[in-house]
């Protein structure tokens, strides 16, 4: 093994530890009850949730913030506002402010998107995004691509977490590059990385876990399940299962069979040649 | 004067500060609820919402915590 990390650590965001490697978000669900359920299911402690504009005769977006800081209290969890739809540095500088004000955290989950396509994120409006946020006493968990460069420099500015994506948002996908994400993880040692976003089925949370991530952030893997509460479950489960697995360390490939069982005193076992 | 309030154009007196374009523009409810300015682009704070004057024009945006991934 390249790394160790010692057994039962807790998820280190910015000096706090939080019990659960699993983030999750809180939109698309069926419905606010199914949210809830969903995520106090998938033992998450971090939740995720953002900011809208809303007209004087829309009342929905209050229930969900009432569901969610019942979510909260109730595993004594924490949120993480976050900067979607933001394109630009200074609207996810002033979005973050906003989001301080009201959620009375300094945890910002920074996303500056470059592409309406593929949701892709803005490099470069991202880093100077972070530079200010930081200077502001933000701590800034930046969502960015699977760049190396990227990481390393967001590292080098102060994060002391970084999220790469799996694929796009919303895809599914799972894991497109898993050597970037590998070479990642061996180049930051230090850096708290979460896999955020493209997470579709258990088994990638689980194989981003066997990688030495530190946490996994997901939400429509589990949201647009069609038991939301079960997938919930089945991720918290692969999340420990990867994370027991790279700490039990995997066993090295070999190029060629060997038995399992011992041949030594083998019945009915005849020497060729 | 007129300025913009989420998009909508509201006419607010001829003195206005962000405050009182809030009372205008917000329900009772709402008022009550958590939520969080932006003047022009720029955050505003809780504090400064009665000090902060407007100009003909000026675009406020008023966000409320919803759902997000």
């Amino acid at each position: 093994m390249t790394m160790s990390k010692p057994m039962n650590t807790t998820l280190n965001i910015y000096g706090q530890q939080v019990d659960s490697r699993l983030l999750i978000g809180s939109a698309l669900y069926p419905s606010p009850e199914i949210m809830k359920q969903a995520i106090l299911a998938s033992d998450a402690k971090i939740v995720t949730l953002s900011l809208k504009r809303q007209n004087p005769a829309e009342q929905a977006g209050a229930k969900i913030w009432q569901y969610i800081q019942e979510i909260v209290t109730e595993t004594k969890g924490f949120l993480l506002p976050n900067t979607a739809g933001c394109k630009t540095a200074k609207e996810a500088v002033t979005l973050a402010k906003m989001s301080r004000e009201i959620f009375k955290t300094d945890w910002i989950k920074l996303e500056v998107i470059g592409d309406d396509y593929n949701l892709q994120p803005d490099p470069i409006e991202l880093l100077n995004a972070t530079e200010q946020l930081l200077k502001d006493g933000f701590k800034v968990l930046p969502y960015c691509t699977d760049d190396l460069v990227i990481c390393q420099r967001l590292y080098d500015l102060g994060c002391q977490v970084i999220m790469p994506w799996a694929s796009p948002i919303g895809t599914g996908k799972g894991l497109m590059n898993p050597y970037n994400l590998e070479t990642i993880r061996l180049r930051l040692p230090q850096a708290t990385l979460i896999l955020d976003a493209g997470i579709g089925r258990p088994s990638d949370a689980c194989l981003a876990m066997e990688m030495g991530y530190d946490a996994v952030l997901l939400n429509s893997a589990v949201a647009l399940a069609d038991n939301p509460v079960m997938m919930a479950k089945a991720f918290a489960q692969a999340i420990v299962a990867g994370e027991q697995g790279y700490v039990a360390g995997v066993m090295q490939q070999r190029q060629t069979a060997h038995p399992s069982t011992p041949t030594l005193d083998t019945p009915f076992w005849h020497q060729q040649g | 004067m007129n300025v913009f309030i989420n998009g909508q154009q509201i006419s607010v007196g001829s003195e206005p500060t962000v405050l009182l374009a809030l009372q205008h523009f917000l329900s009772t409810e709402q008022q009550k609820q958590s939520f969080a300015v932006a003047l022009n682009g720029d955050f505003v704070g809780k504090a400064d919402y009665q000090q902060t004057s407007l100009n003909q024009g000026d675009s406020i945006d008023v966000l409320f915590p919803i759902q997000g991934g």
